[in-house]
Order: C-alpha cells, then sequence, then structure tokens
C-alpha cells in the first residue's frame, strides 16, 4: 500500500483491455498491466459479451480496475469507445487481453509525452512472439522478433499502419478532434485510429522494447486474423478507412481537392471516378461539375464528393474555375474522365509537390498527356493563373503565369525507403549479402531507421563473412536496445573468436528475454 | 493487432530460442561446463524435437565424463534425426575408439567424412586410428581434399608429410614438410620428421631407386 502513494505522481494513465472469450491470457495480460513501475493508472476491463471474467477481476483486488461487463458481443470499436466514455486518464494506452506489457511500458511513454516532445501520441517497440500453444494452454516461446520498428512516417500512415496498437499512448483530449473508434469496422480499427491521429500530430517513436504480443504457429483463431480471410471485406474496410476524414481544421495534413471533369456522364466518367476511390490514399474530396440536371444521375456510394452544379455549355476550363471557386484543399488536382488511374496515380507527383521548396511549380501526373491532362498544383498558384489568364485553357494559363509543370524525378517519389528495402529484401534473397549490407547502411544514414537498419547491415555482414564490422553494429545496437536477435549474433562472433566466456554472457541475457523478461526487469529495476 | 507491410517485417524465425540454447550448450561445452551444458542441450531438444544437434551435445558431454554407453545413445538418436548428421558419426567413432574397437571407429569416421569432407575432428581422428591400425590407404585421399580446402593447415601437412613417408613417397614428404616449416620454423616435429625424410632419400638413391 505504502508503495501505492509513493509513486502516485503525475498524469492519470487510462489502459483499456478490451477481452472476448480468452480468461487464461487476460489474468497475465492484467496482471502485467497492475505490475507497471507507473501507478497512477486507471484499468479498464471490458468484457465483450464474452465468458464471465468476474472472478479473474475481483481475484486481483485491485481499486484501480474498473469492470464493464457486457451482456452482448458488440465489437472491439464499440468495446474500445465504452471504455474511452468512461476513461478518466490525461493519457489512453490499450493492452489486448492476449498480450503483455513490461513493467516499464507506461513509464517509458509518459515520461516521453510529458518530457521528451510535444507529440500528442508516442509509441515504443514490442517484441512478436512466436509460440507453440501447448495442450494445457500455455505458450512455449519459440521466437522473440521485433518485428516492427519504424520511425514515424505520416505519408506511409496514410497508405498503411506501422504502429503496433499496444504500443501506442495518446493524450485522451485528442480524441475531440479525431473522433472515436470507427464501429462500422471489422478490422484494421487501430490504424483507423492511428491514421486520424496522424492528421493532427506527430508521433513520437521510443525506441525501447516495453511488451510483447504474440502469434501462436499454425491456424489463429484471432478474430482479426480469421476476418482477414475475406478479401472483399477486408478491401472494404480499408476503403473506408483510406476515405475517412477527421473534421477539420486538421494541423498536420492539407487537403487535397481532385477536380474531375467530364464531359458526359457515361460508363467511362463512372470507371474513372471507382478507380479513383479505389486507388487514392492521401485525404481528398472530389468536386465533380455537372449540370444540375444530371445531379440525380449520380447514384454511388463513394464517399466524399461534391457535386457542382455548371451551365450545360460551359467550357472545360470554365467547369474547372467553377469547381476551384469551392475547393477546399490547399492542393488541387485536375483530371479529366477516361485518365488512367492505378496504384500511386497521384501520390507520386503529390509527394514530389508537398516536399518541394520550389514556389510556382506544379506536377503532370503518370500517364497525363496532351488528350488526358491531368496535374496537381498548389491552390494559390492555380488561382492566380486563371485569375490572370481566364481566357487560356487551363495548361496555357499555368504556363503564361510562369507556372512550371514537369514530371518528377525518381528521387522525388514517395516511399524511397520502402524501395531501398525492398531493394535489400532481393539482394538477400538472391544470396547477395554484400550488396544488402552496403544498401542498410546508406539507409541507415540517410532515411531514418537507424537502429532498425543497423541490426539489418549486422545481419548482413555477418553472413558476407565480415565479422568485424558485423561485431561493431550488433555490439552498438545491443548497447542501445538489445534484441535476442542481435545478442545471439553477437554471441555468435565471440564464439568464432573462441570468446566463450562473452558469447555465454550474451546468450544468458538472450535466453533471460526468451524465458521470463518481466522478472528480468523486475530484478533490474528493484520492483517485486 | 493488424498491421502487416512486408519490408516491415523480419523474418519469421521459430528457431530462435532452440538456436540460444544450442549455442550456449556449445559454448558451455567448450569451456568445460558440462552441467549448463546438459541443461542448455536438454532444453534445446524439447525445443527442437526433430533436431539432431541437441542430442550431439549430449553425447559430447557424456564423452566427456566417460559415459561411453549414454554418449552412444545420444549419437544414435542423432542420427536417426538426421541420417547425415555428420558430427554424430564423428561422436559414434569416438566412442568407438575409446572402446577400442578401432574397426568400428575407423568406419565411423569414414562416414562422417563422406558427408563432411571439412571435419578436422574426423580427419585427425582417422588419423590416429590409422597409425592405431597401420591403414593408411583411405586416409591420404581425405587428408589431401582437406588441404586442397585449407591450405596451410599445418597440422594436417605435417600428418600428410609423416603418411607420404610411411608410402615412401619421399619427394612429396620434402616438400610439405618444407611447406610446414616455412609456415611454422619453430615445429620440431616437423624438422624432425624433415631430417629423417631426407635420410632416407639418400639411402634411396644410393639404392638407385
Amino acid at each position: 500500500m505504502a508503495e501505492n502513494n509513493e509513486k502516485k505522481i503525475g498524469p492519470v494513465v487510462s489502459v483499456l483491455i478490451p477481452t472476448f472469450n480468452r480468461p487464461r491470457y487476460l489474468s497475465e495480460a492484467l496482471a502485467s498491466a497492475l505490475r507497471q513501475s507507473y501507478r497512477n493508472l486507471q484499468i479498464i476491463v471490458i468484457n465483450d459479451g464474452g465468458e464471465d471474467v468476474s472472478d479473474i477481476i475481483n481475484s486481483f483486488n485491485d481499486s484501480r480496475i474498473v469492470f464493464i461487463n457486457r451482456k452482448e458481443n458488440r465489437g472491439k470499436a464499440s468495446s474500445l469507445n465504452e471504455a474511452l466514455i468512461r476513461a478518466g486518464g490525461e493519457y489512453i494506452a490499450y493492452l489486448d487481453d492476449d498480450d503483455l506489457f513490461y513493467p516499464n511500458h507506461i513509464e517509458t511513454l509518459v515520461n516521453a509525452l510529458e518530457n521528451e516532445t510535444d507529440c500528442l501520441v508516442a509509441y515504443s517497440d514490442l517484441y512478436k512472439v512466436y509460440c507453440k500453444v501447448m495442450p494445457d494452454g500455455s505458450r512455449q516461446v519459440l521466437s522473440k522478433v521485433v518485428e516492427v520498428s519504424r520511425d514515424f512516417d505520416r505519408f506511409f500512415m496514410l497508405y498503411f499502419n506501422h504502429v503496433l496498437h499496444p504500443s501506442l499512448m495518446h493524450r485522451r483530449d485528442v480524441l475531440q478532434k479525431t473522433g472515436l473508434y470507427n464501429e462500422n469496422l471489422k478490422i484494421l480499427i487501430d490504424w483507423d485510429m492511428t491514421r486520424r491521429l496522424a492528421f493532427f500530430t506527430d508521433f513520437k517513436h521510443v525506441y525501447e522494447i516495453t511488451g510483447q504480443h504474440y502469434t501462436p504457429t499454425g491456424e489463429s483463431d484471432r478474430i482479426s486474423v480469421q476476418q482477414r480471410k475475406d478479401k472483399n471485406e477486408y478491401a472494404r474496410n480499408v476503403l473506408a478507412i483510406r476515405t475517412t476524414r477527421p473534421a477539420k481544421p486538421w494541423t498536420k495534413i492539407e487537403d487535397m481537392s481532385i477536380i474531375f471533369v467530364a464531359d458526359l456522364l457515361n460508363q467511362q466518367a463512372g470507371e474513372t471516378l471507382g478507380l479513383i476511390w479505389h486507388h487514392t490514399f492521401y485525404p481528398y474530396k472530389v468536386y465533380l461539375p455537372l449540370p444540375e440536371a444530371d445531379f440525380n444521375r449520380i447514384d454511388t456510394d463513394m464517399p466524399n464528393i461534391t457535386l457542382v452544379p455548371v451551365n450545360p455549355l460551359s467550357s472545360y476550363a470554365q467547369k474547372i474555375d467553377t469547381s476551384l471557386g469551392g475547393c477546399e484543399g490547399e492542393y488541387i488536382v485536375i483530371v479529366p474522365s477516361g485518365f488512367p488511374v492505378e496504384q500511386m496515380w497521384v501520390e507520386d507527383s503529390l509527394y514530389a509537390l508537398i516536399n518541394s521548396s520550389v514556389s510556382r511549380q506544379g506536377f503532370e501526373l503518370e500517364g497525363s498527356t496532351d488528350t488526358f491532362w491531368a496535374a496537381v498544383l498548389r491552390k494559390g498558384d492555380l488561382q492566380y493563373a486563371r485569375s490572370s489568364f481566364p481566357n487560356l485553357s487551363v495548361r496555357e494559363s499555368l504556363k503564361a503565369a510562369d507556372i512550371a509543370l514537369r514530371h518528377p524525378r525518381p528521387e522525388e517519389l514517395p516511399f524511397q525507403f520502402d524501395i531501398l528495402v525492398k531493394g535489400v529484401r532481393m539482394a538477400e534473397k538472391d544470396g547477395n549479402w554484400a550488396k544488402a549490407a552496403q544498401m542498410l547502411e546508406y539507409i541507415a544514414d540517410n532515411h531514418q531507421n537507424k537502429l532498425w537498419m543497423k541490426t539489418l547491415a549486422a545481419k548482413a555482414f555477418y553472413k558476407t563473412g565480415n565479422f568485424a564490422q558485423a561485431l561493431k553494429l550488433s555490439s552498438e545496437v545491443n548497447q542501445q536496445r538489445p534484441t535476442v536477435n542481435t545478442l545471439l549474433l553477437e554471441a555468435k562472433i565471440y564464439r568464432k573468436k573462441r570468446d566463450f566466456g562473452s558469447a555465454i554472457e550474451l546468450l544468458e541475457r538472450a535466453g533471460q528475454i526468451l524465458g521470463d523478461p518481466i522478472k528480468k526487469i523486475e530484478i533490474q529495476s528493484g520492483n517485486p | 493487432m493488424d498491421i502487416r507491410q512486408e519490408n516491415d517485417v523480419e523474418e519469421h524465425d521459430s528457431t530462435q530460442h532452440y538456436e540460444v540454447l544450442q549455442e550456449l550448450g556449445d559454448c558451455y561445452t567448450s569451456v568445460g561446463n558440462s552441467i549448463e551444458a546438459q541443461r542448455c542441450y536438454e532444453k534445446a531438444a524439447s525445443l527442437g524435437p526433430d533436431e539432431p544437434n541437441p542430442y550431439v551435445g549430449l553425447g559430447v558431454v557424456a564423452l566427456q565424463k566417460n559415459l561411453l554407453d549414454d554418449a552412444e545413445i545420444a549419437f544414435r538418436v542423432a542420427c536417426r534425426l538426421d541420417v547425415n548428421c555428420a558430427k554424430a558419426y564423428a561422436g559414434l567413432a569416438m566412442v568407438a575408439r575409446q572402446r577400442g574397437d578401432y574397426k568400428q571407429a575407423f568406419q565411423m569416421y569414414l562416414k562422417c567424412l563422406e558427408l563432411d569432407t571439412d571435419n578436422l575432428t574426423a580427419l585427425l581422428g582417422l588419423f590416429q586410428v590409422s597409425c592405431q591400425m597401420a591403414s593408411f590407404a583411405e586416409i591420404t585421399h581425405y587428408l589431401e581434399v582437406y588441404l586442397n580446402m585449407h591450405p596451410g593447415d599445418t597440422s594436417v601437412m605435417f600428418s600428410l608429410g609423416a603418411l607420404y613417408m610411411k608410402d615412401e613417397r619421399f619427394e612429396r614428404s620434402k616438400k610439405i614438410l618444407r611447406d610446414v616449416l616455412a609456415l611454422d620454423p619453430a615445429n620440431k616435429d616437423a624438422a624432425n620428421l624433415l631430417e629423417e625424410v631426407e635420410h632416407n632419400l639418400v639411402k634411396a638413391k644410393q639404392k638407385g631407386l
């Protein structure tokens, strides 16, 4: 009891633990949340209409636990929302009922958010534990790897998630901007939230391993894994997430308006619109200039379409001018019906524009021709060109206004990091470890994610037989953030050097992490 | 938890825990801590029930304790799990040698070298057993193969020099022993053997051979 009071300083953190029919693991998960070095916690367990877990909750006899026992199963998003409504903490953390926090988890993230950053969100690294489920339900650990350790990348976050939900902590008040969890989604609900958070804040990446999540070998019974198998449902969820636009103002993302110009509202126009819907991941709104008489011919589920009434006799340029007046976006895309829309159709050029420091410049889209001309521009530039030269075609007016148009160069395209890492993976597959090592060093120096790239480079150098470099890198990584793999690698090199004492020390550390990391951390930190 | 992106994902390695224990067992064996080594190998065997290496390790630990029956059982389990486990055959050869069964030891060393011509333990073991049996025909071949892959290994060069001398191939013996001394001028055994070879060469020339 004395200890409870002793560390009861700092803001309250609400830890949300939704559970459904996994009482055996819930007990371990809950224990790991209660054993935190940071004590000022509110722990909300929500049983989503599953097997009764009241006995488990009561057995802990801890006043910090709030138990919500729902009679019917309404899904994880709904559970989290109910918990969020009850949450009183300044910060929110999440724990799945079959995962574990290490005792430093909350303290690490609170410290980062309170003292190290202005970000409203922080995340740490987690071990992914591959395990075999034994007949008695216990989990035999086969390996522990830090599978994802990516520095925050907003553009990537819009495309897909790169932050594990149990590693996430955010301010509660940021939910007033993002809104609650989307209860219409069956899967990817965590990405939906992290993506929306990215509209309002950067994320602080803390390079510490503060927990673990489990992946049993063989067939997984996880609800999210099962639901992923329905490809249509999966695609529907991805589309729903990518077209979600939280309420404005957005502080970290500038909106994009797509002016879609069609002479006729025909099948081709419908198909192009459909492709835009399916292939655009940057937040957008489509502006569709049409004679009002055609409005009732629009029958689509596609979200984020604004119909712009125009005179039936309007020219192509006039339709754009009329639409431009109502566009909310900082970036304007002009695209004609029939334009070839594929993955990255607009994001390649948009990314180049966002990161361009040159003013009065626009980028044509891949596939743009004289017939099907398409480009992305800053709204101010386009407005200036149109107001200065209203009688010229859009393209000519830009030229007359001295606004340069070009295609992005390869180095201006997004996802350079991912392209390079893909190259590394291919080199590794071909057994060309020297090339992989060289590329990884280059990436570490030029594309963030230094620790992660160093880890991969250490392995690549080991494979080439350059043990000195492999030792240098793995030792550096182990001093900053040891993992089982890097400890094992360093130990193998010491063994080759016949320094068995050092090898044993490193392997024992790796063995402890694989055995019971919580015990290890508690011994180090002096907690019971 | 929904997150999956090809590039973000490290290779799934389900044998990591096993590998740590196996490495640890091998290190403890190297420093002579057979109790810890045995503990690690036993755990590794439970995590990798189809892997022969923990049983090879257990066999080595038993050999260190001179528990020949236990060692033989462990090496045989390893062979059963992987009929191509060279180390297990080397282990069986060592057990046979300890028991004085040189014929069996010879066969097991040969079997090991068929699977792994690089296995120095088996190579030197075969050489020693050959000496004990005074049968050198096959060992010369394996030593030559090994030396092609590891030029400059003076212990193998010396053994080969000795074998050439026994076969009365004095010129070859002289050359290889000189190579040994070039690499290791302080090698007294090589110097003594070279002296003997040169003496035999003179005698052979006198005989007009």
